[in-house]
């Protein structure tokens, strides 16, 4: 294919599946496997939120014994690994086009780190003046709140379904799980929310083909 | 039967113009990029976009990136209208519109 292409013969239909070829692989290459988007969340939610189930059961119970910063730990490091493998991933996918996707693509992050750090601020102010478990079902409920309404926001921007149907469901998931109340919110959002980005990311993955 | 664009109508240029497309409208590729997308060599890459340059369907700017400098490459509206023209074209001649008439 390095050779001058000027002269070679290229009858409709050559031309028609050279389209489609370079095509599709130009896509695959600039947008990788959209699971890279999705399941670092969902692993970090399921794992993540589950442990946090297991030690804050409900009625104040403990389903398994271990030191009570673990699950909180634990959960902001696979929140950041998952931040980790994203921004790598979309980087890399990324790089050296500039251009509107790339302004796109910074602004939104700018809008997760800022909306993430304000909401942490106000959290961090009010929290220890309130019972353990509210506390965590406030920080809990309020995170997931903020990420439901930013997949919307980025399925708007992208119009990307897949994308906005996430961050409706990760929304009512988590209205389910604050009516349930603390212990069983962390349950909800790691079977359904965790559970639901792999879901997102596998039917992503299947359209993208 | 319209006439297919010459200069589109030629495999490596096809191949050229097809990934420039592909970016969003907007979106502009650095040349290294652009070359690795398409395994070309720089040299055969640079006559081709020249082409497309000469034609007014491509544009390419040189500026810096820090200190490094980068040529970005970006398809012009122009060169995307040209595409699109030159796909359905392409379409037509796979797949005659007037059926009826053939008979």
């Amino acid at each position: 294919m390095t050779t001058d292409g000027d002269t070679a013969p290229l009858d409709a239909a050559d031309a028609m599946r050279l389209i489609r070829e370079q095509r599709a692989s130009t896509a695959r290459r600039l947008e990788p496997d959209p699971r890279v988007h999705y399941w670092p969340w969902g692993f970090a939610w399921l794992i993540g939120f589950g442990i946090y189930f297991l030690r804050f059961s409900p009625d104040g119970r403990t389903l398994v014994a271990m030191p009570a910063w673990l699950p909180l730990t634990l959960l902001f490091v696979l929140l950041a690994a998952a931040a980790a493998v994203f921004g790598v991933g979309s980087a890399r996918a990324y790089r050296h086009v500039a251009g509107e996707s790339a302004r796109r693509g910074s602004w939104y992050g700018a809008s997760w780190g800022l909306g993430f750090l304000s909401l942490s601020l106000i959290l961090g102010r009010v929290t220890d003046s309130l019972p353990h478990d509210l506390a965590g079902l406030l920080w809990s409920a309020l995170s997931v709140a903020l990420t439901g309404a930013l997949h919307m926001a980025g399925g708007a921007i992208w119009l990307d379904r897949t994308l906005f149907r996430l961050g409706v469901w990760l929304t009512a998931v988590n209205i389910v799980g604050v009516l349930a109340g603390p212990g069983w919110h962390a349950l909800v959002v790691s079977v359904a929310g965790g559970g639901g980005m792999l879901v997102a990311g596998a039917l992503a993955r299947q359209r993208h083909g | 039967m319209s006439e297919l664009d010459p200069v589109i109508h030629a495999q490596a240029r096809l191949r050229v113009v097809v990934t420039l497309a592909t970016l969003a409208d907007g979106d502009r590729i650095t040349f290294p990029r652009l070359q690795e997308l398409l395994a070309m060599t720089p040299g055969n890459l640079s006559v081709h976009l020249r082409k497309l340059e000469d034609a007014g369907y491509v544009e390419i700017d040189k500026t810096h990136r820090g200190r490094t400098p980068t040529t970005l490459v970006r398809l012009s509206r122009r060169g995307r209208r040209a595409f699109e023209e030159y796909t359905e074209n392409i379409r037509a001649l796979l797949d005659p519109p007037a059926p009826r008439e053939t008979r």
